[in-house]
């Protein structure tokens, strides 16, 4: 099995999958936390629930490239063909999934302390240029980092479901993209009773804050990672029995 | 595992007829794969013995990729079985060190290098990078093995998928259309190669279009026509060759013109 966690690692070191999405997720953070930190009324963000709402976006933006990463993990593998040696070198396609789901999971925790860290960096950078003072405290900062990182580990796992239960790879990242950035904001805006159990929002109680969300409208970190547990856990069960169910063409 | 592999390798070469299936590398019995209502592949049946060479042969479509993927587990057959070593290819404990496989489809990530390629492998199954470079070296991709693959012409990838097939020493190659894009050094390289391995007891399957290098290579040829076995043409048996094959694969195809 560690065989197997050692391979996966190193198709993510060797696969320009990997820098591309380091990247897009970079520049993607740049753009929305500036955007925010800078065009927000002082009004807004002068408020410890309005910087956190902001640095929230980190763990949204995490937790999406993580699942993009846990996805395009397999749906790769299915667009260039390598799915075939992949499962010619080992046959039990759970322990693949398996080593996929580990794999995507301890990049991922890397991904979301990036993710977290770059936003709060920048956030910071962007309130004291303004004058704004800092309401966020160690105990925020720590929470964000841990949290948004294990929320992004969860969520490569639910990644690695969704793309072995699609294999194809626009429709993985499409689905994921729109879920995470269209249907939940708007869930959780709309029907936040319901919206505060999907996972994104779960994301959001574990690290403390999502984009737009406070930890106010959110449920409490521990409900926020038995939720989050068990979406990934589904999606892992869903993603195993997709690919040990269907022929590989 | 050892024991079987020495039998198998004793195992006289070529031999027809009834074989029992425990001296069989490979036993394909009743195979049928139905895809809604085509039906690919109609309740085929051959062995292979260990030591030889056989060609794989039929028209475009015939089924002959279909039963390799089938054989190599990647497809779940609709009805009878496709075993290697008398066994389902994934309930072989160690599966890379007794079967090695060409896919026609030449399966590479065109971001990762060769060498890289070789290495995810390698690290999944547990053989050592060594095994890697040896076999760069082998299918002389040497110098092109930090390249990405995606920069390989097409008889580079075809070696390429050919020294992933050899990584683990099988006792099993089979391999669809293997020359397909080598160049005439390479194919001569290539026949060498298999004959080579063959003789040291090896069992090799191989696909392919190209009636004359088959002819050169194999010791006898299956022939299949949509999804059935059409014939079995053993090639020491035939008085001209290359000539005489071409002739019987007209014949059992039924394409005869
Ligand atoms: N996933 C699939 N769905 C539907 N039909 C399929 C599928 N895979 C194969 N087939 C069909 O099964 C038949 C056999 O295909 P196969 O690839 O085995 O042929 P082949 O003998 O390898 O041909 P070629 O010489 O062209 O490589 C073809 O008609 C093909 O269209
Ligand atoms: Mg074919």
């Amino acid at each position: 099995m560690s065989h197997l966690v050692r391979s996966e690692l190193l198709k993510q070191r060797t696969t320009r999958t990997t820098l591309l999405l380091l990247v897009w997720m970079t520049a993607l953070i740049l753009l929305v936390t500036l955007l925010h930190v800078l065009s927000l009324s002082s009004a807004h963000i002068s408020s410890l629930d309005g910087q956190l709402k902001v640095v929230g976006w980190g763990t949204g933006i995490g937790a999406l490239f993580a699942a993009l990463l846990g996805a395009m993990s397999i749906t790769s593998e299915f667009r260039h063909g390598t799915i075939r040696p992949t499962l010619l070198a080992s046959p039990r396609r759970e322990r693949v999934i398996a080593a996929k789901l580990l794999a995507g999971a301890l990049t991922s925790l890397l991904v979301g302390l990036l993710a977290e860290a770059l936003t709060a960096g920048i956030e910071a950078a962007g309130l004291a240029a303004r004058g704004i003072h800092i309401h966020l405290g160690a105990a925020d900062y720590l929470q964000l980092l841990a949290g948004g990182a294990a929320a992004a580990a969860l969520f490569a796992a639910i990644g690695v479901g969704i793309g072995a239960v699609v294999r194809q790879q626009i429709g993985a990242v499409v689905g994921l993209c729109v879920w995470l950035l269209l249907i939940e904001t708007t869930l959780i805006g709309n029907i936040p009773s319901a919206g505060k159990y999907a996972p994104g929002a779960a994301a959001g109680a574990i690290a403390g804050a999502i984009q737009t969300q406070s930890a106010s409208q959110l449920v409490a970190p521990v409900l926020g990672v038995v939720l989050l547990v068990a979406y990934a856990a589904i999606a892992a069960a869903a993603g195993t029995l997709a690919t040990t169910r269907r022929d590989v063409a | 595992m050892r024991d079987e592999q020495l039998t198998t390798v004793n195992a006289v070469p070529g031999a027809s007829g009834v074989i029992d299936s425990a001296d069989a590398v490979v036993t394909v019995r009743g195979l049928s794969k139905h895809y809604g209502d085509f039906v690919a592949l109609d309740r085929l049946t051959f062995t292979l013995t260990a030591g030889t060479i056989t060609g794989f042969l039929g028209p475009n479509g015939a089924g002959k990729t279909t039963t390799l993927r089938l054989l190599l587990g990647l497809a779940e057959p609709t009805a009878g079985e496709a075993l290697v070593f008398g066994r389902r290819y994934r309930d072989l404990e160690q599966p890379t060190g007794m079967v090695g496989a060409v896919l026609e489809s030449g399966d590479f990530d065109p971001g990762r290098s060769g060498r890289n390629h070789l290495r995810m492998l390698a690290l999944a199954t547990g053989i050592p990078y060594e095994r890697a470079e040896e076999l760069l070296n082998l299918v002389e991709l040497g110098r092109a093995a930090d390249r990405p693959v995606r920069t390989y012409s097409l008889g580079m990838r075809q070696r390429l998928g050919l020294a992933a097939a050899l990584l683990g020493d099988p006792e099993l190659l089979l391999l669809d259309e293997p020359a397909n894009g080598l160049d005439p050094a390479g194919v001569h390289w290539l026949r060498g190669f298999l004959q080579q391995l063959a003789a040291g007891g090896r069992t090799i399957l191989i696909s392919s279009h190209v009636l004359a290098e088959v002819a050169q290579t194999v010791h006898s040829a299956l022939i299949i026509t949509s999804g059935r076995l059409a014939g079995q043409v053993q090639l020491d048996q035939l008085e001209d060759g290359a000539r005489s094959l071409e002739a019987a694969y007209l014949e059992l195809t039924g394409t005869m013109s």
